[in-house]
């Protein structure tokens, strides 16, 4: 339904998507997950036919997106960032001129189908206010129920829950629950709970880059399988780092933070490698006294942390 | 984008035309300009009426051409710039329109409304008309041709306020920019003068003024609708090319 190949964005200086690859199928609920800037805004645009792929391609439905934009673009529904809406406009009027632009032409089938999305974004008791009244909630109900009017076999939500309050994140999520019956789903967010709740795949996208697709038992138990120590030892910082980096075994070492502030390292090893000896002989040898040292396991929580912070920034 | 020929799909551009003539009339800055351009023109109507006791509205060929560089522009310059400023032109890109469709449907809805506000300076000549000693015999065909001069100015103006509205999401950039086209089309009108030969030709031609004499007279020449015809084309063109630009 959704495939991107190498699917690549840059801006002037910046990648802010980088040779992206994926593939989802007819009715699949995905949850685009990353930090702030990661590129998943843009990777919708790219995929909605918004904004032109510098290199790759994508398609959607079968069509591609460069190549028959408006296929794609009337096979989608699309929820842009922070839900623009036309803040004049009545609920209803905001419909309507949705679907007229969408070609339904025909007012008594437009009407019809506007009371159907009212009715399933619950958004009845709203109708009559302006779109300037509306709560943030409301406001987010109608951007989603402007993007099925035309009733999209795909949906394209880009943070479909940001700023709202906990009793509206859920009602939101209900209504994506019902949605997802019968669509393919794309959702991006950066709050882990919410692909936890409601979506059946996760791709974790971090400075541009995939860095975990796939459920999120099989992402968490995929770095499962390295062996995690968690070191803290009394002595400077780069020189700790650089030591235990030399360490035999250790393939990976970098900063982390304990609950309480204190911070050490992790150093990040094959599974069956326990570095726990070396570790101790080492701190003897340099006269850095271990203040802790402990194995690590990851919460998903932790592994959503951990791909995507290692990187570094733009 | 595509290479198969545009085809328009009128449904979306007359929603697209009458959802921009409505923010017209809901908006408190339109009727700023209209007040301005009733007001400027209210003056200019009566001013000769009182002195002379002539009733014309020829008294408005020489400043409202000027007026318009301005006016006009301040109308438009919030077609496309108000929609990416607030962020719903990403939702108006990804319906399945192509660019000219949106161009044309903002543009239609903006002529409605100038169309609309020049058809409103038939106020004055009908009043007189209505007065019971009316002052002077007033001719209507001059009448007529002058607001069609005005008319066709305004559309020209009209549709270099769009583009100037598609460049950026700030509708000063806007106004200015579509200011400074429109007056320089102004002054090669009043700059004939100082060239000779090919050039005056060519300088009286690029400038809007000569084209507005002959219609303002009630003579309609072909090169003068030829101009503001192509102009407008060109500067629409312009527009959904920028269009496809910023999409694809
Ligand atoms: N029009 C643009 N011009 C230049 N850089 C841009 C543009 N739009 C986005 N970027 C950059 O591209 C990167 C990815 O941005 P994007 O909006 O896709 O991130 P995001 O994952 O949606 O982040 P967020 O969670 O904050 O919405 C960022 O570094 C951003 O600064
Ligand atoms: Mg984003």
């Amino acid at each position: 339904m959704i495939r991107a190949f190498n699917l690549t964005k840059r801006y002037a200086s910046l990648t802010a998507v980088d040779k992206i690859s994926f593939d989802i199928p007819k009715g699949q609920v995905v949850g685009f997950l990353g930090p702030n800037g990661a590129g998943k805004t843009t990777t919708m645009r790219l995929l909605t036919a918004y904004l032109p792929a510098s290199s790759g391609r994508c398609e959607v439905m079968g069509h591609d997106v460069s190549k028959e934009p408006l296929a794609v673009r009337r096979s989608i529904g699309y929820l842009p960032e922070n839900n623009p809406l036309y803040e004049d406009f009545e609920v209803t009027d905001t419909l309507h001129y949705v679907g007229k632009l969408r070609g339904m032409t025909d007012p008594a089938r437009r009407m019809e189908r506007v009371k159907t999305v009212l009715k399933a974004c619950g958004l009845r008791s709203a109708v009559g206010k302006k779109v300037s009244e509306l709560s943030k909630g409301y406001r987010q109900r109608l951007g989603l129920a402007g993007a099925i009017i035309h009733d999209p076999d795909v949906l394209i939500l880009d943070e479909p829950t940001s700023g709202l309050d906990p009793n509206q994140v859920l009602e939101v999520r209900e209504l994506i629950k019902d949605l997802k019956k019968e669509k393919t789903l794309l959702l991006s967010t950066h709050i882990l709970s919410e692909v936890t709740a409601t979506c059946d795949r996760i791709i974790i996208i971090s400075a541009g880059k995939i860095a975990a697709d796939g459920t999120a038992v099989e992402i968490s138990g995929s770095l499962q399988n390295k062996n995690r120590l968690y070191l803290e030892m009394k002595g400077p910082d780069s020189a700790v780092s650089e030591a235990l980096s030399a360490l035999p075994g250790a393939a990976r070492v970098y900063p982390d933070q304990q609950d309480g502030g204190r911070s050490g390292f992790i150093v990040e090893s094959e599974a069956k490698t326990d570095l726990r000896e070396a570790a101790f002989n080492l701190a003897a040898e340099k006269r850095w006294p271990i203040l802790a040292m402990s194995q690590k396991t990851l919460s998903l929580e932790e592994v959503f942390r951990k791909l995507t912070q290692e990187q570094p920034q733009p | 984008m595509n290479e198969k020929a545009p085809i328009l799909q009128f449904h979306a551009i007359r929603a697209l035309a009458a959802r921009g003539f409505k923010t017209y009339v809901e908006s408190p800055s339109a009727y700023v300009v209209l007040f301005v351009f009733y007001l400027l023109t209210g003056y200019l109507f009566t001013l000769p009426l009182f002195l002379t006791g002539q009733a014309s509205i020829a008294g408005m060929k020489d400043f409202v051409p000027l007026l318009l560089t301005f006016l006009v522009p301040a109308l438009a310059m919030g077609l496309l710039a108000e929609e990416m400023r607030s962020g719903t032109f990403e939702t108006l890109a990804t319906l399945p329109l192509e660019d000219w469709d949106i161009t044309l449907g903002k543009y239609l809805g903006f002529a409605a409304f100038y169309l609309l506000a020049v058809a409103g300076l038939l106020f004055y000549p009908i009043v007189l008309s209505f007065m019971v000693q009316p002052p002077s015999h007033l001719d209507w065909g001059q009448t007529i041709g002058i607001l069609c001069s005005f008319s066709c100015l305004g559309l020209m103006y009209g549709a270099i306020g769009l583009y100037a509205s598609s460049l950026h999401k700030n509708q000063i950039v806007a106004l200015v920019t579509a200011f400074l086209i429109a007056f320089v089309l102004f002054l090669f009108g009043k700059l004939d003068n100082f060239f000779s030969g090919p050039m005056a030709t060519i300088v009286e031609f690029v400038g809007s003024d000569s084209h507005m004499m002959a219609m303002s007279k009630g003579v309609f020449d072909s090169r003068d609708i030829i101009y503001f015809a192509s102009v407008i084309f060109g500067f629409l063109y312009l527009t959904a090319q920028r269009l496809s630009n910023r999409r694809f």
